[in-house]
Parts: C-alpha cells; sequence; structure tokens
C-alpha cells in the first residue's frame, strides 16, 4: 500500500474499500469471539483438569495433551491460514489477504513455540527425555524456524508491498513442511506416538477424554481467530496511519 | 536461449573466480571452520573420526552460506539485474544460470576439498567415496535453495545474514540425508540405510532444480517490481 | 519456437524432474524410515556387535530381571523375534512390561544389546483404567497391550 503515490484516486478508494468493510465486520464479530472463547476455554479447562479420568497407562500425567494437542493443530492451521493468505495475495493481489498473512505469522509461532515446550515437559516423565530428534519433533522445530524467518523478512524490508510478496514466496515455499509433519508419524517410525483423534478406523481415545480435548481445541481456534481479527485491524490502523504520515510529509 | 543460458553461467563463474571474495574463500572458510573442530574437540581421535561426517556436512553448510548474497547483489547493486530482467530469457532461467555457478564456483570446489579435510578429521578411508557421492549429489541443492534465500532479500542491504536464517531451515533435509549417505550419524551406520538416505537426498536435490529456481524469480519479481 | 510452447516445454521439464523425485522418495520407502529398528530387522539386515543403532520393541513380559544394583535385563519383542537388552540407569515412568520402548546401544560380543539410554515409547490409545479393565474382560484387548494391574510396579 505505500505505492500509493502511483495509484489513481479511484484505486485508492478500491484499495481501502475492502478493509474497510473489514474493520466495520470485524467490529461487530469480536465481542462476539471473545465471549464464546472465555466461555470455551473455561469449560476445556474445567473439563480437562478436574473433570475428565487419567489415563490407564499415564496416569494423570495425560493432562498435558489437552494444551498440548490443540497448540500443535492450531501451529499448522496457522501456518495453513499464513500460507493460503499469502497465495491469495500473490494471485490476487487483496490487500486483506497479505494483512491477514502477516498477522497470523507471530500467533502461529506462538502455538509452536507451546507445543514444543508441553511437549518437551510432557515427553521427560513419559519418555525419560525432554527431546529427541525424531521425525515429528525435528519437522515441528523446522515449522518454528520457518515461522521465525517469515517474520523476520517482514521485519527488515520496509516497504510493505515488497515485503508482503517476498514473505509470501516464502510461506508457499515453506508450506511443504505442513505435510510432512502431519505424516512424519507415518513415514517414519518415530518415538513419537502416531495419530490419535484424525485416523483410520477412528479416535483411539476413550470418548470422556475425546469430549473435552475437542473443546480445548474449539476453544483455542477460536481464540486464534480473535486473536488474528484484532492484529489485523491493528495493522490495518497502523498502515492508515503510515499513508496519512506519508501523504503530510509529501505535502 | 541455450546459448543465453550458457553465456550467463560463464559469465557469472568467470566474474566469481576473478574476483576477490569468491570462491577461493569458501573453500578456505570450510578449511578454518574444520580445523577448529579438532581444537574444540580434545585429543580424542576416535570420537573425531566418528563426527568427521557430520562436522564436514556442517562446516560445508555454512561455506555454503557465506557465500549466498554474491548470487544476486552485485548485480542487483550495479542494474544488470534489472536488464536481464527485461531481457528475452525467462527469470526462471536466469536463476537457474546463477544457482547453477554458483555451484561450479561454490559447491565443486567444496566438495573436491572435503577427502582432504576428511584426513585432519581422522575419517575412515572407507567413509571417503560415500562422503563425496552424498556431497556431490547434495551440493547443488545448496545452491538451487540457497538461490530462493538470496533473491527474497536482494534489496535488503547486508542481506546475508537473513538470507542465512530463511535458508537453514530448507538445508535440514539435505544436511539429515546427506550425512545419513556419508554414513555418519550413527543410526545409519546399519547396512543398507546409507542408500535410502541417498535416494532421499537425491530426490531433495531433484526437487530443489525445480523449486529454487521458480521461487527464486518469483522472490525477485516481487523485490524489484 | 513460440513463446507458448517454450513455456508449455519448461513446465513440462519441471514436472518430469519432480517426477523422478517422487520415484526416488517412493523406492527408497519401500523400507520404513528408521529412527529405531524391529528385533526381526535387526536379524533381517544381520546388524553385527559394535554397530550402534536403536532398538524398538515391547517389553516382553515377565522378562524383566534386576542384575545388579541399578542393571536390568529384559527381552525386546516385537511378536516375531526377540532381542535381551541390559541397561544400567533409571528407566522412564512408561518403561513397564508389555509397553514399548526404544534402546539406543551396541550389540556386544555375548549378543546381549548393551543400551546406554532407554526411552519409552506409548501408543496412540488413551483411555481411563476402568475402560481398560473392560475391554480387557471382554477379551477385546490387542495383543501387544497386556500389561495394566499386573505390570504396574514390577517394572521398577
Amino acid at each position: 500500500m505505500a505505492g500509493m503515490s502511483e495509484l489513481t484516486a479511484s484505486q485508492r478508494f478500491q484499495a481501502f474499500a475492502n478493509p474497510a468493510r473489514f474493520m466495520a465486520l470485524s467490529d461487530r464479530l469480536l465481542p462476539f469471539c471473545v465471549v464464546v472463547t472465555a466461555l470455551l476455554l473455561a469449560a476445556g479447562l474445567y473439563l480437562s483438569l478436574f473433570d475428565s479420568p487419567a489415563d490407564y497407562q499415564q496416569g494423570e500425567t495425560v493432562r498435558i495433551m489437552y494444551i498440548h494437542v490443540p497448540s500443535a493443530w492450531l501451529a499448522m492451521f496457522g501456518y495453513m491460514v499464513m500460507a493460503g493468505s499469502s497465495a491469495v495475495a500473490l494471485v490476487f493481489r487483496h490487500p486483506l489477504a497479505d494483512i491477514a498473512a502477516k498477522s497470523a505469522a507471530p500467533i502461529g509461532a506462538a502455538f509452536t513455540f507451546l507445543a514444543l515446550v508441553t511437549g518437551s515437559l510432557w515427553g521427560r516423565p513419559m519418555w525419560g527425555t525432554w527431546w529427541v530428534w525424531d521425525a515429528r519433533l525435528t519437522s515441528m522445530l523446522i515449522l518454528f524456524f520457518l515461522y521465525l524467518g517469515y517474520m523476520a523478512l517482514w521485519a527488515t524490508i520496509e516497504e510493505p508491498v515488497r515485503a508482503g510478496r517476498a514473505a509470501a514466496v516464502l510461506a508457499l515455499v515453506g508450506s511443504i513442511n505442513v505435510p510432512i509433519i502431519h505424516y512424519s508419524v507415518v513415514w517414519w517410525n518415530t518415538l513419537h506416538q502416531p495419530a490419535s483423534v484424525f485416523r483410520i478406523g477412528g479416535p483411539a481415545i476413550a470418548t470422556s477424554m475425546l469430549m473435552p480435548l475437542l473443546i480445548m481445541a474449539l476453544g483455542f481456534t477460536l481464540f486464534f481467530v480473535t486473536l488474528l481479527l484484532l492484529r489485523m485491524r491493528t495493522e490495518i490502523l497502523r498502515r492508515r496511519v503510515r499513508v496519512l504520515r506519508l501523504a503530510r510529509t509529501g505535502r | 536461449m541455450i546459448r543465453a543460458f550458457k553465456t550467463l553461467v560463464f559469465r557469472d563463474t568467470k566474474l566469481a573466480i576473478r574476483v576477490g571474495g569468491g570462491a577461493g574463500m569458501a573453500v578456505f572458510f570450510f578449511l578454518t571452520v574444520t580445523a577448529i573442530v579438532p581444537l574444540g574437540i580434545g585429543p580424542n581421535l576416535k570420537l573425531l573420526g566418528n563426527i568427521a561426517p557430520g562436522m564436514l556436512w556442517v562446516a560445508l553448510l555454512l561455506s555454503a552460506l557465506l557465500t549466498l548474497d554474491r548470487l544476486f547483489q552485485a548485480d542487483f547493486e550495479d542494474g544488470s539485474l534489472d536488464l536481464l530482467m527485461t531481457g528475452a530469457m525467462p527469470l526462471e532461467l536466469v536463476a537457474a544460470a546463477k544457482a547453477l555457478s554458483h555451484w561450479l564456483t561454490t559447491g565443486l570446489p567444496l566438495v573436491v576439498a572435503a577427502p582432504l579435510l576428511g584426513l585432519l578429521l581422522n575419517l575412515d578411508t572407507a567413509a571417503f567415496g560415500p562422503l563425496v557421492l552424498a556431497m556431490l549429489i547434495g551440493t547443488p541443492a545448496l545452491s538451487f535453495l540457497g538461490a530462493i534465500g538470496a533473491a527474497l532479500t536482494v534489496s535488503v542491504r547486508r542481506g546475508g545474514l537473513l538470507a542465512s536464517l530463511l535458508v537453514i531451515p530448507f538445508y535440514i533435509p539435505v544436511l539429515i540425508f546427506g550425512v545419513g549417505a556419508a554414513g555418519g550419524g550413527g543410526v545409519s551406520a546399519v547396512p543398507g540405510a546409507g542408500g535410502q538416505s541417498l535416494l532421499l537426498l537425491g530426490a531433495v536435490a531433484l526437487v530443489s532444480l525445480v523449486l529454487g529456481p521458480v521461487a527464486a524469480a518469483a522472490a525477485l519479481r516481487a523485490n524489484l517490481r | 519456437m513460440t513463446r507458448k510452447q517454450r513455456r508449455a516445454g519448461f513446465i513440462a521439464l519441471g514436472l518430469g524432474i519432480i517426477g523422478i523425485a517422487i520415484g526416488l522418495v517412493l523406492y527408497a520407502m519401500r523400507d520404513n524410515i528408521v529412527f529405531f529398528y524391529s528385533p526381526t530387522e535387526v536379524v533381517e539386515k544381520g546388524i553385527g556387535p559394535g554397530t550402534r543403532f536403536r532398538l524398538g520393541g515391547l517389553v516382553e513380559k515377565g522378562s524383566v530381571e534386576h542384575t545388579g544394583a541399578a542393571t536390568i535385563k529384559f527381552v525386546v519383542t516385537d511378536l516375531m523375534k526377540s532381542v535381551t537388552v541390559s541397561y544400567t540407569g533409571i528407566v522412564p515412568d512408561l518403561f513397564r512390561e508389555g509397553q514399548g520402548v526404544v534402546a539406543e546401544g551396541a550389540i556386544g560380543p555375548d549378543g546381549i544389546f548393551v543400551a546406554d539410554s532407554v526411552l519409552a515409547k506409548h501408543d496412540e490409545k488413551y483411555m481411563p483404567p476402568e475402560v481398560a479393565k473392560a475391554l480387557k474382560k471382554s477379551g477385546r484387548w490387542e495383543e501387544g497391550q497386556m500389561n495394566q494391574d499386573e505390570g504396574k510396579g514390577t517394572a521398577q
């Protein structure tokens, strides 16, 4: 949007039309998102920490799963949102897609970090080690590096249009990693156990534990959406300020 | 088209050899990094021999990373990259030619130097063949994947460090399968495991031959238009 | 050659190269890519003494014996072949008879796998103890998952 000076007035109007509509829509959506996220997370935390049974093998330690698994899902979901928006931004030059990709990155990185840390805390008592270089853990760490690289690229290139397009190329190239993470436990015989929920033959997890997990996952997802909307609004406002400043100095 | 491609490869290769800070520096860096490893580990020849394939690969990776900024930076600064972009040759092919000449002037000399450095690290003589073979297959991937990072950061002044950060995640598979094929990395000393790693390394290299130029061209367009 | 033809040629070349790469991966995948080897693979591949590798499988029921202060000896099996393992050190919580383990080390001259680290592998099944008990009572318990009541504690 920094190339504004070359655009005609009508093009400028168009570029702003969609973000403006987004601002109005998200303004109405946000309070609803916040309330539902809070309710879901409260219910999910109560169910998973107090109401759900201990595991027949792992005992109480299994409760780490209710944080670890949704975090890992959101880490990958975040990257897919980022890569998907990047593709839309590159192909259709839609300004909102650009903003969505940029806003999703730090949230996804945070969830990846959370998944790595909770996994490490879980691995120590169960496996007997904090960390092991098997395919699932390594590919998850690579995902974290990709997020960091993406954010670093945005931070380094000053001009938003240029930065957005370069970062979009990086996000798309890095998306190879997402299927590798998902299938790592199938292709390699890893220390990490295979998927429990999305597997052939249905979930291998008792209903009394699956329900809290799904509620937590839903809560985490809405938390992600809420944060994404907030960050996108902030980003749009930041760009408006930037354009206004540029306009003032140009005068 | 093919002639233009050849001309560009020759031009870049000549430039890299004649201009200081080119091919020779990477090999020199490779040598110095390898020389400090035994000093850091202390007197344990057996341990040194065990980790030699891994250490050589890591040193090779670092040397390749250091030279990435040479790929597009100079041409970007003196404006010849703009000329190449407006020329008849597709930008993907330009990127491929530059990555190829980068491999000729960096990857290949490093592979040639590797067995010599293997001696310094007490590498088992039986491991020299697999190591060189793995490096021959793996180093083009380093150049072609590196082109993506170099293209992404072409407009950034002093973008070398950022390019390294962006590229390292993509280098990890090359490192894992490369070390596996070279007979290091503990587990893969098992019979048959090296061949499997070599196949996968070949697959990574082939994918990078296509992915590298396409993504690098897209990144150059993003940066220059 | 027109521009369009040239472009189609490049795309075909690119797809061809990717195709070969996929072929290589599929060919390499005939064998599982391994973090650890099962006892059957150890026998089939003829992994000899002195080669370091990771051994994975189930701890055979009733095979754990304490041979020293902190040294234990147990049999790792994949229900077809088995390998005897000796290990000195502390085992993780989940180390139980009938449970999965991954041991890292090398086979000694006497044919016993000497491990210098033992990690517990758990499966993707999660259930409350009552459900596990009921499953076992009704006989719908899968092979290789056979401990729980008796397995707890005996491994330590």
